[in-house]
């Protein structure tokens, strides 16, 4: 009988308890939340953070019913300042309706004077620390223009803008190799390494900034003010201090192992870039050697692809003529690899991990050069650079059209 | 229920009593004289107008008095009249009797039926009268004869309505306990299958019979079932439900420990596993104990079709069940606290459609969930013609409607739908109504703490089926504890050839077939007739 | 002691459990950086001798209860004394595992929930399913385990397949050479997580083959240690040394990291899943030993009325036993280490085996 009392108050105990529980301590209700797809950080003039936040409209982004997607932008624009990232997170409160979300947050763009003046050492920890915010997050430098004017764009196709970047970024990595998608991890992994150095993409604001923030911007077929991806950042210590564009970018990309597609052009037999050269995969490796206290680095790569335009009548029947190609289409690489390579040295930055691999393999040699390694000893640094390419098929045709038009008219 | 079992009690030490002084009066008192027999029928059966009583004479010169006592409707009449009055009426010529010996004589000479036996107590008498048979009672002698003469409408055998399977025998028991005992009697041809009847129920005298497989059943779970069932004190049992919940290892648990059927080849499978059945008179449904969680979700289908099929279809079902349960409350989680597991598209998607709801994801999943019940339980009782129009209209229109006035978000509903039609495939009913309950448990663990709730009743749950026995055996056989060799027929179901024992634990007789089952047929080549004319250009 | 007979296979199923409990929550072997894995692998050999040594006491008393036989072994006053402070000892550990547990949840997941009913609730299932009795967590184990691992060979095979795994960061191996390894695996990974298993002494009783005892034990702890090292691997080449070693839950920031297909990212409740049941094992176990070993030493006929009453000691206990998360790593890692885990975990089983070798080596030379 005792028993039954026992437990029938501990249930009431516990009733009592669930009663108390729903009202729910981490219950977010969607209608809640304002999902901030993007976010650019820039300076002010009095030396606080300036953060934009770009939230999506679910109503005008879905397409449903509602169908009101012509008559407000997708996104909306909000801005806060404060001392530091969290501050002005939080102050952001007072302008909008709704808890900021960060965990769909796919972008962080950052000012390119905040990243030249401060460097972006200290914007990492608290993207580092929070639960919310992923370190798969994107970052990408705003090339000479600010975040917020960045973020405030509005695009065609991609209604979230934040998207539209990211998704340039990737597919342009794919294909052209010019530009890298970072993520917060891999920056932060680069920043801290000896040299502080890191690579960090840039997006450039092409077009009147007042006009992209406007919905009739993209009422038009070819739109005046448009996003794209410009250029690569170089930071050293965590601050920016160069841009790279064309063959010293790409030629970075590619010592970094991670382009992978793109078109070389080759020269052939006078006519310049006659050949189209579409690079399916490659694979580079970077290792590094110490003899008497020297260092010497090679850079190896490998690459395989198709042949995409020839230009020159010319017969691709021939394995003869096919191993000289590879050949001239190695030597154009290897060119824009050497390119690359001087350009960091001249900037002094070991961007492509040579000290790292250094480290890795040989850690006793590295503690000796480890004080110096980038003022003294990697500008001056050797690097041998061998490339393989293969060309493995020319498309649907074998010989170009030119050499048939030339066979006719002879 | 429970003030059920408290008046049950109480009653109990009251009639007991009565019970014994009655005996006492009327053991003796079986008159000697017809008439006041038969005054004493009527009164006991405070004369209802369905008792016919058959007034004729028997002996040499039709000196003896006699009558027939029997309820129409539940005798067959036709072996009435053409073996009982037949033979004692018109060919007793040969015989003198007289009150010693005629019911004797009548019992081994006269009457031509299968069954017979002496009643001397009003109990064995009324009870007797009571299922059908006929008493003769002759004037002199204070004991009766009373003769088997069960009979009267009974449904026919029919398709089963509830456990329907594509392949397989469709009859179905029927409420006649007779024809259900002899339906598996008719699949099972060894004289091991014994039984053991019994009657429940001191109002309804209910025939309740135990069968089981000798030497295949466990012993100690007959004696167990048997002991239970004898100490059953109630005054009805209605339907085997009631037995069910009378002789059940533990009755705080909303999971079924004894397994129901309606078809008898289940039934016989399970027998022939070790299992033991229980009949009871006046329903279709057959009683299995001991049962196991995962005999909830075989089939009898799952044994006729090959072991591919039914391996899949099973992995399905557990499947469907576990997403019956866990569905709307994975959405309200998912919506309220953990909306970065969510693709960011959708979740815009859906943040749009909860824009125009004013409640609460959990209030408004609470709220299709219990009007999804409604719609069951009412299209349970609406006449058939009426029904399904209304289930679909219902469903749809009601969802619908509500969407557009802005009550629900789509997103719900699909759910709703997706769980509902999930719950229908568990075979069996019973384990399907505890997911009903459990489900609206999952949505209170998920609304108060997401994910973290979910996991916290999941983990009760599975330690609650794992703290089960079902008459001593663990529920949760043979996942937990892991017996390998029991595992081939659980959610999976290897080929027959393999499956040579039968499940550990329930039954010590192991051996259910021989090696070298697995079919081995000589190379196709070699059974073709190669009788081959000349000319014949196609070469096998 | 109850009615229940567990099998090597629950027993095997629960080592395992409880091993990987709250070893994959927390950074393992950090100091060691990126020789991490090494580290735990020095530690797991290093506790296959422990275990030999519990096994060698089972064997001696296999009937028993250690706390019964700590009596048998050290007399009255002092043996009760001596299974008085491993009761305790099992109650602490419980509320320190309990209180791992609630800060990685609020951390994360639940931000805003007071400490107190994170730990509660779990504490509430936790008393739930001891007052069943070893069988029914032992089956629950069963049942559970394959959950478990599926989520792990799951959640392998994502962050393969994200590509995130880079092997570059793992070396240097041995930059600094072994001795720091070994330091670490000799003060830290012997004893957290895998001599934290001598609480399995007190199921050992149960065992219905005492036969297997020992296989099982040493097999737990070898396939514990292998998903632990295995784990490690990958913690320390996806996120690099300096993350790993920055970060309070490392597998947490491993799983976050994977980004397959556009639409599996972000899976971080599956990781919480997982560490739930992890920890709802090892606490029941410590939980359970308490339970039994008290009954036993104050002769209290049913159990289960004890779970209540220890129940909200263990939870009581995790939410003051440190004020802050920060307080309750260094504890556990500098101030428990040293007054807690060597002399409970090491010295006194050898002692005692040592006594009880003698006390035997007597009785047998009498016989």
């Amino acid at each position: 009988m005792i028993k039954m009392k026992r437990k029938s108050l501990f249930l009431l105990v516990m009733t009592i308890m669930m009663v108390l529980l729903t009202s729910c301590w981490s219950k977010k209700e969607l209608t809640d939340l304002s999902f901030v797809s993007a976010m650019g950080i820039d300076k002010t003039k009095d030396g606080r953070y300036e953060l934009t936040f770009q939230i999506i409209n679910p109503g005008n982004v879905a397409g449903l019913q509602g169908g009101g997607g012509t008559q407000s932008p997708p996104v909306t624009i909000y801005s806060a300042s404060g001392d530091n990232l969290v501050e002005a997170s939080r102050r952001a409160s007072a302008r909008i309706s709704r808890r900021l979300y960060y965990a769909h947050t796919n972008l962080v763009v950052i000012g390119e004077k905040l990243a030249r003046e401060e460097g972006i050492n200290i914007l990492i920890d608290s993207i580092d620390r929070d639960p919310e915010f992923r370190i798969t997050t994107s970052l990408v430098i705003a090339n000479q223009s600010s975040a917020a004017d960045l973020v405030k764009a509005l695009t065609p196709v991609d209604k979230i803008p934040a998207n539209k970047i990211m998704k340039t970024l990737e597919f342009t990595q794919r294909k052209w190799g010019e530009n890298l998608k970072v993520s917060f991890q891999e920056v932060m992994r680069s920043l801290e390494s000896p040299g502080g150095e890191a690579l960090v993409s840039g997006f450039r604001l092409v077009g009147n900034p007042q006009q992209a923030e406007k919905l009739d911007n993209l009422q038009q077929s070819a739109p005046e003010a448009t996003l794209r991806a410009s250029g690569i950042a170089v930071f050293k210590n965590g601050k920016l201090i160069d841009w790279l564009y064309n063959s010293p970018a790409r030629g970075s990309v590619w010592i970094l192992d991670k382009i992978q597609g793109t078109d070389i052009n080759v020269d052939w037999k006078g006519k310049k870039e006659a050949l189209a050269y579409q690079t399916v995969r490659q694979k580079t490796d970077v290792s590094i050697k110490v003899i008497k206290g020297k260092p010497y680095a090679s850079v190896h790569t490998r690459v395989e692809g198709d042949l995409g335009e020839v230009e020159v009548p010319v017969d691709t029947r021939q394995p003869a003529v096919i191993k000289k190609m590879e050949k001239a289409a190695g030597k154009e690489i290897k060119k824009e690899l050497q390119t690359a390579i001087k350009q960091a040295q001249t900037d002094k930055v070991d961007i492509f991990g040579f000290g790292e691999a250094l480290e890795r393999t040989r850690p006793n040699q590295w503690e000796k050069l480890k004080s110096e390694w980038d003022d003294v000893y990697f500008p001056k640094l050797d690097v041998d650079v061998t490339v393989e390419a293969y060309i493995r098929r020319t498309g649907l045709r074998n010989k170009s059209f030119l050499s048939s038009v030339k066979e006719k008219q002879h | 229920m429970p003030s059920f079992f408290k008046n049950q009690k109480s009653k109990n030490k009251l009639q007991p009593q009565a019970d014994q002084t009655n005996n006492e009066q009327t053991v003796s008192s079986l008159k000697n004289l017809l008439s006041e027999n038969l005054t004493l029928i009527k009164e006991k059966t405070g004369n209802s107008s369905d008792i016919v009583i058959r007034h004729f004479k028997i002996s040499v010169n039709n000196s003896l008095a006699a009558a027939i006592v029997y309820i129409e409707g539940i005798v067959d009449n036709q072996a009435i009249q053409d073996y009982l009055l037949q033979s004692l009426m018109k060919d007793n010529q040969k015989n003198d009797l007289n009150d010693q010996n005629a019911l004797e004589l009548i019992s081994e000479d006269i009457v031509t039926m299968g069954n017979v036996s002496f009643a001397d107590n009003w109990n064995d008498l009324l009870s007797s009268l009571m299922s059908g048979d006929s008493l003769l009672i002759v004037d002199g002698i204070n004991r009766v004869l009373s003769v088997s003469t069960q009979g009267g409408e009974k449904r026919a055998i029919a398709e089963s309505t509830t456990q329907m399977v594509v392949r397989g025998p469709k009859g179905a028991f029927t409420e006649s306990i007779g024809t259900n005992l002899a339906m598996v009697r008719r699949i099972i041809k060894t004289p091991d299958l014994w039984l053991e009847s019994m009657k429940i129920g001191r109002v309804t005298k209910t025939d309740v019979t135990l069968m089981y497989i000798h030497g295949i059943a466990n012993d100690k779970v007959v004696k167990e079932i048997r002991k239970r069932l004898k100490n059953i004190d109630i005054d009805s049992i209605l339907e085997s439900g009631y037995v069910e919940q009378l002789i059940e290892d533990q009755t705080v648990t909303p999971f079924p420990t004894i397994y129901n059927t309606e078809r008898p080849d289940v039934v016989a499978g399970n027998l022939l596993e070790g299992r033991i059945a229980i009949f009871v008179d006046g329903t279709p449904f057959v009683l299995i104990a001991p049962a196991l969680f995962i005999q909830f979700f075989q089939s009898a289908e799952d044994y006729y079709a090959r072991f591919d099929i039914a391996t899949s279809i099973r992995l399905l079902r557990v499947f469907m069940f576990m997403i019956s349960l866990i569905a709307p409350a994975m959405y309200v989680a998912v919506t309220t606290f953990h909306q970065e597991m969510v693709p960011t598209t959708l979740i815009v998607a859906l943040a749009a459609q909860r824009e125009s709801v004013p409640f609460p994801a959990f209030v408004e999943a609470f709220f299709m969930e219990v009007t999804f019940e409604i719609l069951r339980e009412a299209g349970i009782r609406l006449p058939k013609a009426i029904g399904s129009a209304v289930s679909i209209v219902g469903a749809l229109v009601i969802g619908q409607a509500a969407v557009q006035a802005g009550i629900v978000s789509p997103a719900m509903v699909i759910i709703v739908s997706i769980t509902a039609i999930a719950s229908f495939a568990t075979p069996s009913f019973d384990m399907a109504i505890s997911a009903r309950l459990i489900r609206f448990l999952f949505i209170l663990g998920a609304a108060t703490f997401g994910f973290y709730g979910i996991i916290l009743i999941l983990l009760m749950g599975v330690g609650h089926l794992c703290s089960l026995r079902s008459f001593g055996v663990p529920y949760m056989t043979p996942l937990a504890p892991f017996i390998p060799v029991s595992n081939e027929d659980t959610l999976l179901r290897l080929p027959w050839w393999t499956m040579r024992r039968r499940p550990k634990l329930i039954s010590d007789n192991k051996v259910r077939q021989s090696k070298h089952q697995k079919p081995e047929p000589p190379s196709s080549r070699g059974m073709i007739n190669q009788e081959m004319e000349e000319d014949d250009q196609n070469e096998t | 002691m109850e009615k229940a007979k567990i099998s090597a296979t629950q027993l095997f199923i629960l080592m395992v459990l409880f091993e990987l409990g709250s070893a994959l929550l927390v950074p393992l072997a950090m100091g060691a950086k990126q020789d991490a894995w090494l580290a735990i692998l020095i530690g797991m050999l290093c506790s296959f001798f422990f275990f030999l040594i519990y096994h060698k006491l089972y064997s001696y008393y296999p009937d028993l209860l250690p706390t019964e036989y700590m009596q048998k072994i050290l007399g009255k006053v002092l043996g009760t004394l001596l299974a008085f402070i491993y009761i305790v000892y099992f109650l602490y550990d419980a509320s320190r595992v309990l209180r791992d547990f609630g800060e990685m949840l609020l951390t994360f997941a639940y931000p805003d929930t007071p400490l107190f009913i994170a730990n509660a609730l779990l504490m509430l299932v936790i008393i739930y399913i001891t007052r069943k009795g070893i069988e029914a967590i032992a089956r629950s184990g069963e049942l559970l385990f394959i959950f478990m691992y599926f989520l792990a060979i799951a959640g392998f095979i994502l962050i393969i397949s994200s590509g995130l795994i880079d092997f570059k960061n793992l070396q240097p191996v041995l930059k600094e050479g072994i001795l720091p390894v070994a330091k670490v695996a000799l003060t830290e990974t012997l004893y957290f997580p895998f001599t934290e298993a001598i609480v399995f002494t007190m199921l050992l009783p149960y065992l219905s083959n005492p036969k297997k005892a020992n296989v099982t034990m040493l097999c737990a702890t070898g396939l514990s240690g292998i998903n632990l090292i295995i784990t490690m691997i990958i913690n320390i080449s996806v996120l690099g040394v300096d993350l790993t070693t920055r970060s309070q839950f490392p597998l947490l920031s491993t799983v976050q990291t994977i980004q397959v297909a556009d639409f599996l990212e972000r899976l971080d409740v599956f990781f919480m899943f997982a560490m739930v049941i992890g920890i709802y094992f090892k606490v029941s176990i410590l939980f359970y030993a308490s339970i039994i070993s008290t009954a036993t030493l104050f002769k209290i006929k049913s159990p289960s009325r004890l779970a209540y009453p220890l129940g909200i000691i263990v939870l009581f206990l995790s939410i003051t036993i440190a004020s802050n998360f920060q307080e309750h790593l260094y504890e556990g890692l500098h101030v428990a280490r040293l007054l807690l885990h060597m002399p409970l975990f090491a010295v006194v089983p050898i002692l005692l085996l040592l006594i009880a070798f003698f006390k035997n080596r007597k009785r047998q030379q009498r016989q």
